[in-house]
């Protein structure tokens, strides 16, 4: 099924660069049946009930591609094609998407999936009564709307362009679960999740492993060929690698921070190193109501005293790819010039005398290994310039709080890989949102994020994207660090993993050799 | 060490007839290679060595050379003098917190054995509900609580160290208790407070110094232990346990990075076992040594 | 002898008393905010100080203290905010690994440390004994994280016989099971073996100086039944207190040992509890694991006065 003209007459809707080895079977390859795959996941999954666990992370979207469905997903082209939604078509403003479903879909509980069932989990995310942290990301969305079995429409707050692609992945809010299991569990749903998906749930044992087992009345079900997928937390990064190496694990989880391992897989004929470069990148954010982080001059220094290329072949072996902007080489967003400040010892070292004062200031770290070594770095370059640094390590759990509650002075963040920038850049930077950590208000910028958000010509929308740019980083308000590059490292024999779009790592459709 | 546990020597039984050979060459060996330890740590400022925190980021796990006697780790910075300062931190904590075991731990234990009674429960009991909790548990929680510095994690060792002093203390108190000195003492109408601090305090003093050796041993592990697990001294300050951490990170590339803190850490934990373990042996109140 | 336990019964109360109030008082103490932690990014004042009084935050410490140790008492330890899970679920999934990993390190450690103490003890002073001595000694000097790792380096990197991380139920597929058990076990034994080894050491060398040994050795007795049944017996005592003491140490999990080979036991739990904020696991469990240890010290010292009549009757 085609997406309508209109839309397509658009430019392509999302722009990936991937950095593949060897990544994709083709499809002439014989797909084996049968046979199970073992995952190493970083963290335990603790659940899939969006009203308890608000946001699923990394290792739960790896479950839940397999368990739930969306209504569209994004091919290696990076193109909207259909899932659970066989069309979709726009209004003209883009304010309203209506979307036409797949019939004779079940749930893996025997519920049949219709426009119904998919209004009754966005209505019970966003009820206020629910106060779902989930309720956050489907803010942008007024409400939904099923006038019939299988047409579902979406009326949104503001025109999105390219909306389709935005529910293409399952997180939280777009894959649909099955209304009769949450209605007749309760609190017990959250670890007896039921979907559509080519998996239903055998077995969990907390902190061991969750078993999915093949759903044998799968609406696709030729496209599958694992009987069982095995999911597997495996906190350290050492172990973790090694149980891939000694085949206890067929596939892992890895990220830059492990460029050892991930080098040597790539060196290994019997390893297969994934990746793929998404938009979006860490980054860090300045509290700037706070001293000396007030004063423009001390926020530009400390950037421009970042040498990224040293500090990434320091931590990652060189992996790790600088960010200049907050969208990153996978975006569609391409700026000739963002304004990004130059590595600079001198000026940086000449800003900090201009100030005057004593630079010194704390950054949150996590807890890790990771953190600690960031943290070291962040601090010799700072010292370099005459600013000094205390590292404070907390927990990952109390990052966020931290900084909602602006209790820092300077805080690691991330912009996630999504395929609008519009939702992220809003809330970080618009004033008045309570993500908005910086603390800083702007109403140029204001202006320009509210443009890009209801602007419908993406080239229009580019322009003000890449001013949005260029006043941040000269402003100096939050400071890019290194580009979302996601990595998964499996054994050769895995084959038919699709790209890692947002860093979901999805095993639904790959068989092994 | 499986658990962080901070009760030693449930063998604080008699010990076999010593003989002489046990003040032989392995145990001067050891008080060497404290004495050594110690000077490094102390002097470390003066010795010829790059900073512990300077790093050479593009020359990160480089071999033995001129300029890095023991190559540098994984962020660049040199190992030799992160060794060194390292050996501060294990030292500081190492020697630190068990004076605060010794001094309470040691006090209480003290008085409970000699008056006994409801105070003697009071104090067993207390230290049995302080002992119940998982002790890694409770340096995590507070270390959450106050953060992470080399002044809280000594607090949180002492703390912890506290019951096993008070063991040796009380066991040795109530030996000595029942000797004819004290009850000759008692008998010439001496206060409690002469008995304790005339008669008792000497003689319990030295088991306890003994054990106080053998506690800074387990402390050294545990403030490995913590820091391997990133709870110790916050970064960049260089501690053994922190260094073997990050060098497991490389140890199939370069596991010189983790075993040579391992090492230090092993010779010194040994030396500070050896001695502590001979004069215990030797100052075993129930030997009637004294 | 019913009036000795009856007495070290009554004493347990008020240190499991103590115990819960030691751990709701750390646990409340913890920062972050708990309701900023569940509210995530959609924390407003508004929102926060209402979670707060639906959760009861902001009622004075002592009235939840009570309000928990209520529900304690009933058997409620209160629910995971993060899965969901009961406290006692979670307990219940995570124990027996635990638990297993406990028995299968005091076995191991008992199966060299017993041998080796007693051919120490026989030929004490000689070649054998310093040697192990010796090694015994070296090896409490290794601390636990180092020796896992040269494990894992050695037998699941390099020579691949073994698996490096993962576990399988008992239930499910023993033998599996005991091969994800044999590195982490192993780990811990090495860490054990020296504190049994010497305290069965040093008491059989004592007691085999008594005189009814002396004795026994001029009726003519052969050597091993001297060893086994007149010097082994008695200093088994010990043995038996190191041994249970040891256990309800452990029922906390061994920390490290956990997390370095993923295995899913109390201590990661309690780690993660930490970690996440997740006061009422956190509450629960360490209540449940100190009073294991409490209760354990309690049998271990009834049992130690059962066998030694001079204890019970206030001789040291």
């Amino acid at each position: 099924m085609k997406a309508p003209t209109r839309a397509s007459k658009l430019a392509p809707i999302f722009l990936v660069t991937a950095f593949a080895t060897g990544m994709l079977a083709t499809p002439a390859s014989a797909q084996k049946q049968g046979g199970s795959i073992t995952v190493g996941l970083e963290l335990d999954i603790t659940g899939f009930d969006p009203l308890k666990v608000g946001v699923f992370d990394t290792a739960a979207l790896t479950a839940a591609s397999a368990m739930f469905e969306t209504l569209t997903y994004l091919d290696d082209k990076g193109e909207t094609k259909p899932k659970l939604a066989l069309s979709w078509v726009p209004s003209d403003d883009f304010k309203t998407w209506t979307f036409k479903l797949r019939p004779g879909v079940k749930f893996h509980d025997g519920t049949p999936f219709n426009a119904e069932a998919y209004k009754a989990n966005f209505d019970r995310q966003k009820d206020p009564a629910n106060k779902c942290r989930c309720a956050f990301y489907i803010s942008g969305v007024k409400d939904v709307q099923a006038p019939d079995e299988l047409t579902l429409v979406y009326h949104l707050a503001d025109p999105a362009v390219n909306f389709p692609a935005l529910v293409s992945y399952s997180n939280q809010n777009a894959a649909v679960q099955s209304p009769t299991a949450w209605k007749t569990k309760g609190d017990d749903y959250n670890r007896n999740p039921v979907g559509t998906g080519p998996y239903m749930l055998k077995s969990w044992t907390a902190g061991d492993r969750m078993i999915l087992e093949r759903n044998p009345d799968y609406w696709d079900k030729d496209k599958i060929y694992l009987d069982r997928i095995i999911l597997k937390p495996l906190p350290d990064a050492q172990s973790r690698f090694a149980s891939l190496q000694s085949g206890e694990a067929d596939l892992v989880w890895d990220d830059e921070w492990d460029a050892d391992n991930v080098q040597k897989a790539q060196k290994d004929s019997k390893l297969t190193v994934h990746t793929y470069t998404g938009s979006g990148a860490s980054v860090a954010a300045f509290n700037t109501k706070v001293a000396p982080l007030d004063d423009v001059r001390v926020r530009q220094a400390l950037v421009m005293a970042l040498d990224r290329k040293k500090w990434s072949q320091a931590t990652t072996n060189g992996l790790a790819k600088p960010a200049t902007n907050p969208y990153g080489d996978g975006s569609w967003v391409k700026c000739k010039d963002d304004g990004a400040l130059p590595y600079d010892v001198e000026k940086a070292k000449a800003l900090i005398k201009d100030y005057g004062k004593p630079v010194e200031f704390k950054m949150l770290f996590t807890a890790t290994p990771r953190g600690r070594a960031n943290g070291q770095v962040l601090q010799q370059f700072w010292k370099q310039v005459g600013a000094n640094m205390e590292i404070e390590q907390v927990d990952q759990a109390t990052i966020p709080p931290r900084a909602f509650m602006r209790q820092f002075q300077v805080t690691p963040w991330r912009i996630v890989d999504l395929a609008d920038p519009d939702t992220q850049m809003y809330a970080n930077f618009h004033t008045g949102s309570p993500v908005a950590l910086a603390n800083y208000s702007d109403p140029e910028l204001d202006k320009l994020l509210e443009d890009a958000r209801t602007t419908v010509e993406i080239d229009k929308r580019i322009e003000d994207y890449c001013a949005v740019s260029r006043l941040i980083n000269k402003e100096a308000i939050w400071f890019w660090n290194f580009q979302n590059t996601y990595y998964a490292i499996s054994s050769a024999k895995v084959k038919g993993l699709p790209k890692m779009y947002s860093g979901v790592i999805d095993v639904s459709r790959t068989w092994k050799e | 060490m499986a658990t962080l546990e901070l009760t030693l020597g449930e063998d604080v039984q008699a010990q076999p007839a010593q003989r002489g050979r046990r003040l032989g060459p392995l145990f001067w060996a050891a008080i060497g290679w404290v004495v050594f330890v110690f000077a490094a740590a102390v002097f470390a400022d003066m010795l010829p060595l790059p900073s512990p925190t300077d790093m050479d980021m593009l020359a990160r796990r480089a071999p033995f050379s001129a300029e890095h006697w023991l190559g540098t780790d994984g962020l660049g910075r040199d190992e030799l003098s992160r060794l060194v300062y390292g050996a501060r931190v294990s030292l500081v904590v190492g020697l630190c917190a068990p004076v605060i075991g010794f001094v309470l731990g040691g006090g209480l234990g003290l008085l409970a054995g000699y008056f006994r009674g409801q105070f003697e429960t009071l104090v067993v009991g207390s230290m049995d509900v302080l002992l119940a909790f998982p002790p890694l548990i409770f340096a995590l929680a507070v270390t959450a609580f106050l953060g992470q510095s080399i002044m809280n994690l000594t607090c949180i060792l002492g703390v912890l160290s506290i019951p096993a002093f008070m063991r040796v203390a009380r066991a040795a108190t109530l030996t000595l208790a029942r000797r004819e000195f004290v009850i000759a003492a008692q008998a010439l109408g001496a206060t409690h407070a002469r008995i304790l601090i005339r008669e008792l305090l000497p003689n319990v003093a030295l088991p306890l110094l003994a054990y106080f050796l053998l506690v800074v041993a387990v402390i050294i592990l545990v403030e490995g232990s913590l820091a391997f697990l990133g709870l110790g001294v916050p970064p960049p300050i260089p501690s053994w346990g922190s260094m073997i951490g990050e060098g497991r990170e490389s140890l199939d590339v370069a596991p010189r990075l983790a075993f040579i803190p391992a090492i230090a850490m092993f010779l010194t934990v040994l030396s500070f076992n050896l001695v502590g373990d001979t004069l215990r042996a030797i100052t075993d109140p129930r030997q009637g040594a004294l | 002898m019913v009036f000795f336990i009856a007495r070290r019964l009554l004493y347990l109360v008020p240190v499991l008393i103590a115990v819960s109030l030691l751990t709701f008082s750390i646990a409340s103490l913890l920062p972050g905010d708990l309701a900023y932690v569940i509210l995530g990014d959609q924390a407003t004042p508004e929102k926060v100080a209402a979670l707060r009084a639906d959760m009861g935050l902001d009622q004075p410490i002592l009235w939840r203290y009570l309000g928990w140790l209520g529900h304690v008492l009933q058997g409620d330890f209160g629910r995971s905010f993060r899965t969901g899970q009961t406290v006692l679920q979670a307990v219940a999934e995570r124990l027996p690994i635990s638990i297993e990993l406990m028995l299968l390190a005091q076995l191991g450690a008992l199966a060299i440390g017993v041998p080796v103490a007693i051919i120490c003890a026989a030929r004490s002073g000689g070649p054998f004994d310093r040697f192990m001595t010796g090694t015994a000694f070296g090896m409490l000097s290794v601390p636990t994280f180092l020796s896992a790792i040269l494990l894992i380096y050695l037998f699941a990197v390099e020579l691949r016989v073994l698996p490096a991380t993962g576990y399988v139920p008992l239930a499910e597929d023993p033998l599996a099971n005991l091969r994800f058990f044999v590195l982490p076990s192993l780990t811990l034994v090495l860490a054990e073996w020296p504190g049994i080894m010497r305290v069965l050491r040093s008491d059989m060398i004592a007691t085999l100086q008594e005189d009814y040994i002396a004795l026994a050795k001029a009726k003519g007795l052969t050597p091993s039944r001297i060893l086994f049944v007149h010097a082994l017996k008695p200093s088994s005592l010990t043995l038996v207190t190191v041994t249970g003491i040891n256990i309800g140490r452990l029922i906390g999990g061994a920390v490290i040992v956990e997390t370095i080979f993923a295995l899913p036991g109390i201590g990661r739990l309690l780690v993660s509890a930490i970690s996440t904020r997740d006061l009422i696991i956190l509450q629960g469990v360490v209540l449940l694991v100190a009073a294991g240890f409490v209760i354990m010290n309690f049998i271990v010292d009834t049992l130690y006065a059962v066998l030694d009549p001079r204890i019970r009757h206030g001789h040291a």
